[in-house]
C-alpha cells in the first residue's frame, strides 16, 4: 500500500517520519552490533531493495484483478535488521523514479510496510527452535512471516486511512471499511505467504546462508 | 520498464536544474509540507498557482506529468469512489441507496488539489535531480552514509537485476512458460530465487573489487558547494511561501 501525498494530515505525515526515523535508528544501531563492518551487508540489502522495487511492477492476475506482490515479508525473512532501510530506500526510489507512493508520506509508508517486515524476521528466526535445515518449518514460518506481514501492513493502512484523512466516516462506516480493506488484501496475503515459502524452500536447497540473517 | 534517464532529464537547462541542490532539496521538502498542512478551501487556488509557476520554472514537458501520475493516480480514484458516498451526513442527492454527500465531496476537493499541487512540486524537484547527486546531497545534509550506500547500490541493481530478469524470461519462454499466473506460482518462485542467488554471488564480486579498490576506505567526495545569489533568492521565496501557506491557514 502505497499512500501518495496530499491524503492524510500533516500530524500524521510528521508522525510517520519520527517513528521512521526512530526504526532507521535502532535498525541502523542493531546492524552496527551484528557486523562488525556493517558495509558487508550492503549488498545483499541493495540487492533485495532492488527486488523489492521491481516487485511493485510485476502484476500477478487473481481474476477479476491484477494484484502485485509486496516482498516485505521476503526482506524481513532474508534481510533482518537491514530490512527497515531497505523498505525505506526502495520506496524512496520508487517516489524518485515513478512518483510511486509520497514525499510527504515517505515516512507512514515506510512504517506500513518495514515494520511488518521486522515483525517477519522475528517470526522467522522461530525456526531455529524446530531445526534450521528442515524443509517444512522453515516453510510454515516463511508463509506465515509473509502472510502476516502483508496483513498487518493492510490493516494498519485501513486504519490510518480511515482515522488521518480528512474524512468523517460513522462508526458502522469505519468498521466496514476496515474489514472490507483487510479482506481484501487476503489473496494477496495468500500469495505473498505461499510465494515467499516457495522462494525460502528454493534457497535452502540451493544456498542456505541467504537465510541466515539471524545467525549474523 | 526502468527508465533511468527519466531521473534528471532536465537537470541542465532550467533555473530549477541549475539550483544548488542543498538549497533546493530542503526548500521544497518544506513547501510540500506546508502544502500537505492546508485545510481550507480558500486556499487551494493559491496551493495549484504557486505550483504551477514552480512546474513552469522547471521547464519540464507537460507529458512528464502526466506519464507519471498513473501509479499515485489509481489510489486518488479509489478515494473518488469511496468518499463523495460514504464520508459525511449532509446528503445533496439521493438516488435509491446511492447518496452523494457534502462533507465527502469537500474532502475529495481538498485530497485532489492538495494531491496535484504536491505531485507538481515532487515532479520538478526529482526530474531536475539526477539520483547520484541527490544522494550525495543527502549525505552532506547528514543522511548516514549506510543509508545513502545502500539507495546507490540499489539504483545500480535494479537496472542489473532489470536485465537479468528480461533474459531470464525469454530464455523461460524459449522453455515453453506461458506467463505470469497462478498456475505458474512455482515457476516464478524458482526463477526469483535463482536471480537471488545469481545476482546475490555477482553483488559479493562487485563489492569485493570496489572494497580492494578502496571503498570504504575514507569519506565520499561531497559535492561542491557553491552557492550564488539566485539560488538564496529561490530558497527564500520557497520558504517565505511556505511560512504565508502556513500562517493564512492559522489565522483566516
Amino acid at each position: 500500500m502505497h499512500i501518495p501525498d496530499g491524503i492524510i494530515s500533516t500530524t500524521a505525515a510528521i508522525g510517520g517520519y519520527a517513528a521512521a526515523g526512530g526504526m532507521t535508528w535502532l535498525s541502523l544501531y542493531k546492524i552496527k552490533q551484528k557486523y562488525g563492518n556493517p558495509r558487508n551487508g550492503i549488498p545483499r540489502a541493495a540487492l533485495l531493495t532492488a527486488a523489492f522495487f521491481a516487485a511493485s511492477l510485476i502484476h500477478i492476475p487473481i481474476p477479476p484483478v491484477s494484484v502485485h506482490l509486496v516482498f516485505s515479508g521476503l526482506l524481513g525473512v532474508v534481510l533482518g535488521w537491514f530490512a527497515f532501510p531497505a523498505v525505506l530506500v526502495g520506496l524512496l526510489l520508487q517516489a524518485v523514479m515513478f512518483q510511486h507512493g509520497g514525499l510527504t508520506t515517505l515516512g507512514v509508508n515506510a512504517c506500513l510496510m518495514g515494520l511488518p517486515a521486522l515483525m517477519a524476521h522475528r517470526l522467522f528466526c522461530l525456526r531455529s527452535l524446530f531445526g534450521r535445515r528442515k524443509p517444512l518449518p522453515n516453510a510454515i514460518l516463511a508463509f506465515l512471516a509473509a502472510f502476516s506481514a502483508v496483513a498487518a501492513g493492510a490493516i494498519m493502512a485501513a486504519l490510518l486511512l480511515i482515522y488521518a484523512t480528512p474524512a468523517y466516516f460513522d462508526a458502522a462506516a469505519e468498521k466496514t471499511a476496515v474489514l472490507t480493506l483487510s479482506f481484501a488484501h487476503l489473496p494477496v496475503a495468500l500469495l505473498e505467504g505461499t510465494f515467499t515459502a516457495m522462494v525460502v524452500l528454493f534457497l535452502l536447497r540451493v544456498q542456505p546462508t541467504l537465510l541466515e540473517a539471524d545467525q549474523k | 520498464m526502468i527508465n533511468g534517464a527519466a531521473v534528471g532529464s532536465a537537470e541542465s537547462g532550467s533555473l530549477f536544474g541549475r539550483w544548488e541542490t542543498r538549497l533546493k532539496l530542503p526548500g521544497l521538502i518544506i513547501l510540500v509540507f506546508s502544502f500537505s498542512l492546508v485545510q481550507d478551501l480558500r486556499l487551494l487556488p493559491l496551493l495549484l498557482l504557486s505550483s504551477m509557476i514552480i512546474y513552469r520554472l522547471s521547464a519540464l514537458p507537460f507529458t512528464c506529468l502526466v506519464s507519471r501520475v498513473r501509479l499515485p493516480g489509481f489510489f486518488l480514484l479509489a478515494m473518488a469512489v469511496i468518499l463523495p458516498f460514504w464520508s459525511g451526513q449532509t446528503i445533496l442527492w439521493q438516488f435509491g441507496p446511492l447518496a452523494l454527500r457534502l462533507e465527502g465531496c469537500i474532502s475529495l476537493l481538498l485530497i485532489t488539489v492538495k494531491f496535484i499541487a504536491i505531485f507538481m512540486v515532487v515532479v520538478a524537484l526529482f526530474a531536475t535531480t539526477p539520483l547520484p547527486l541527490l544522494t550525495r546531497t543527502m549525505r552532506a545534509l547528514g543522511i548516514p552514509w549506510l543509508l545513502t550506500d545502500l539507495l546507490l547500490f540499489s539504483y545500480r541493481y535494479i537496472f542489473q537485476l532489470s536485465s537479468d530478469l528480461r533474459r531470464t524470461h525469454t530464455a523461460a519462454h524459449l522453455r515453453g512458460f506461458k506467463g505470469i499466473s497462478l498456475i505458474s506460482l512455482k515457476t516464478m518462485a524458482n526463477v526469483t530465487g535463482s536471480l537471488l542467488v545469481r545476482s546475490h554471488q555477482q553483488a559479493e564480486r562487485v563489492f569485493q573489487a570496489m572494497t580492494l579498490r578502496g571503498y570504504g576506505n575514507g569519506d565520499q567526495a561531497l559535492p561542491e558547494f557553491r552557492p550564488v545569489v539566485a539560488d538564496y533568492l529561490l530558497l527564500a521565496a520557497a520558504v517565505l511561501l511556505s511560512a504565508a501557506i502556513v500562517l493564512a491557514q492559522i489565522f483566516i
